[in-house]
């Protein structure tokens, strides 16, 4: 199988990146890209480097090597809170939401940008409420009492308020029910329509496969194998390979 | 059952006796708790959002008064003196953060200990060169006096209590609502994942770093003419401060204002029973009482 092709002008590109978690050499020359409003899963076993790919790309860690370009640009070493505001948003595999703010708070950390109009603000609002009615019923109420899958709406919600071109999305359904799972689902395909790229962390490689258009293969800290989604079957031999236990 | 009685009997004769002496304790503990609250809450601030602790923060106290001296002199009004202290404390506090704070972020926690401490000595032996070892006096705004039992009470004492609490509201206000509270909770809460927000949570430090210093300035200036300023008036207050901090639990803004005065209603009443000197030792007692017993704070929720 060869390899499929890669977008002609990437929206993230890394480049040969090592990362250190402490002492431990956890990425080993990731390389992979995402092209603009694409949907791109990111597969393998636990500890393999997926979410640690994840924090690079967001400047939570500093790569030792290689770089991170968005839009063509290096952005290795910048902040995230500037990587935040050029348009590159995060939910975290464990979602943290801040528990002790209301719903409708945490939301602000990332609708309060400089240059977002009030009008703009409510539009921004009033769309997300129409995905998440449940939000919006809850929206005074801290995001600690929320249930899990309520908080990972907000998790996703809170990133989409950043308008953001990329959203890294690490493990959305980990632990949720299976209706719960077919939201995220849905909410994948909308932000798809809507021309916002994703780099897909996931477990489920049913799901991946469905809402990703190409998949990344890592093992121990570097992508293995690449591959559009199309021509992959949950039983293929690579996904035995790459996940299988 | 009759010596029950006994002692009832005994504790209400007392509490008819010295009626007044109570009430009067009760409205010193008071007034010294809001002003410790005002010292405290900064630097509970500071300790809650970036995990430093601020031992320089009796010395911004002990800045903030010889400012207010040196603006009141010129200026010959006190309340020109306080803002204006504010102010410059607060940029200072700032300017101190991002010289030798910023840089030690995500270092052991001794590190930024040692760099206040630093901060405190450079300081502390500042006002020493620059304005001698002879305390200065800062004369309050208002010298009217109210008769409370049979003594003369100053009205700027009733004030100081009520200043200190507007203060204090207006933090809370300042937190609970607008964009710049939602970035400091956020940031308090979490902050790895406040800058993933894009909250500019470096500059959010620095911000929380100048509103401690000036509210610790605002303290010292308001304080000022109840004790003598001098270089080294800073620690006493700075070691209740932390007493207090502890006792509320650390981080916890009302739990510290709350055991502020808790903390100095009992040591006022201590002070009726045996001298003011030794009634010190309460606060003390208190603070070796709550780190064996309930280390996490007295007026904390229960961790689950």
């Amino acid at each position: 199988m060869s390899a499929p092709p890669t977008p002609a002008e990437a929206l993230v590109a890394v480049e040969d990146v090592h990362t250190f978690y402490g002492k431990s050499h956890v990425l080993h020359g990731v390389s992979l890209c995402v092209g603009r409003g694409e949907v791109v899963g990111l597969l393998g076993r636990n500890g393999v480097g997926k979410s640690t790919t994840l924090k690079t790309i967001m400047g939570l860690l500093g790569p030792s090597r290689g770089k991170v370009l968005f839009e063509g640009q290096a952005i290795t070493g910048l902040p995230a809170h500037k990587l935040a505001r050029m348009g590159i948003a995060y939910v975290p595999e464990d979602r943290r939401i801040f528990k002790l703010l209301t719903v409708m708070e945490n939301l602000r950390t990332g609708l309060d940008r400089r240059g977002v109009t009030e009008a703009r603000k409510q539009e921004l609002l009033d769309k997300l409420f129409a995905y998440f009615p449940r939000l919006a019923e809850r929206r005074s109420q801290a995001g600690g009492t929320l249930s899990g899958g309520e908080q990972q709406m907000l998790a996703i919600a809170r990133a989409m308020m950043l308008e953001p071109k990329i959203i890294l999305l690490d493990e959305p359904t980990e632990g949720l029910m299976p209706r719960m799972v077919s939201q995220i689902k849905e909410i994948v395909e909308v932000l798809h329509r809507d021309g916002v790229a994703i780099l897909l962390v996931e477990q489920n490689v049913p799901l991946t496969l469905e809402a990703c258009q190409r998949v990344y293969f890592m093992e121990k800290g570097v992508v293995r194998h690449h591959a559009l989604a199309s021509e992959l079957t949950v039983d293929d031999a690579v996904v035995h390979q790459y996940l299988g236990v | 059952m009759s010596a029950m009685g006994d002692w009832i009997g005994f504790v209400w004769g007392w509490l008819a006796t010295h009626g007044d002496i109570i009430i009067i304790q009760t409205v010193n503990g008071i007034v010294t708790g809001m002003i410790l609250a005002l010292i405290a809450s900064g630097l509970t601030l500071i300790f809650g959002i970036m995990d430093v602790v601020n031992f320089a923060h009796g010395e911004l106290f002990m800045l903030g008064a010889y400012v207010g001296v040196v603006v009141l002199s010129i200026s010959g009004s006190f309340w020109l003196a306080l803002v204006l202290s504010t102010l410059v404390v607060a940029l200072i506090g700032a300017a101190l953060q991002i010289t030798t704070l910023r840089p030690l972020v995500g270092r052991d926690p001794l590190n930024t200990i040692l760099a206040t401490f630093g901060i405190s000595l450079v300081l502390q032996n500042y006002a020493l060169w620059q304005f001698g070892p002879v305390p200065r006096k800062l004369d309050e705004p208002i010298t009217g006096q109210f008769v409370l039992f049979y003594l003369a009470y100053p009205w700027y004492r009733l004030l100081i209590a009520l200043l200190s609490g507007a203060i204090i509201g207006g933090l809370y206000l300042f937190l609970k609502h607008g964009t710049y509270g939602i970035w400091i909770r956020a940031t308090t809460q979490d902050r790895v994942m406040a800058q993933a927000m894009g909250i500019p949570v470096p500059w959010v430090h620095t911000g929380v770093f100048a509103i401690g210093a000036g509210m610790a300035a605002a303290s010292g200036v308001l304080f000022g003419p109840l004790i003598g300023i001098n270089h080294a008036m800073g620690l006493d207050w700075v070691l209740k401060a932390f007493i207090v901090v502890v006792v509320g639990g650390m981080g916890n803004l009302g739990g510290s204002i709350a055991a502020s005065i808790f903390v100095s209603l009992l040591e006022a009443y201590a002070a009726i029973v045996v001298s003011p000197a030794q009634a010190v030792i309460v606060s003390f007692v208190v603070l070796i009482l709550t780190l064996l017993f309930r280390p996490t704070g007295l007026f904390v929720p229960t961790p689950k």
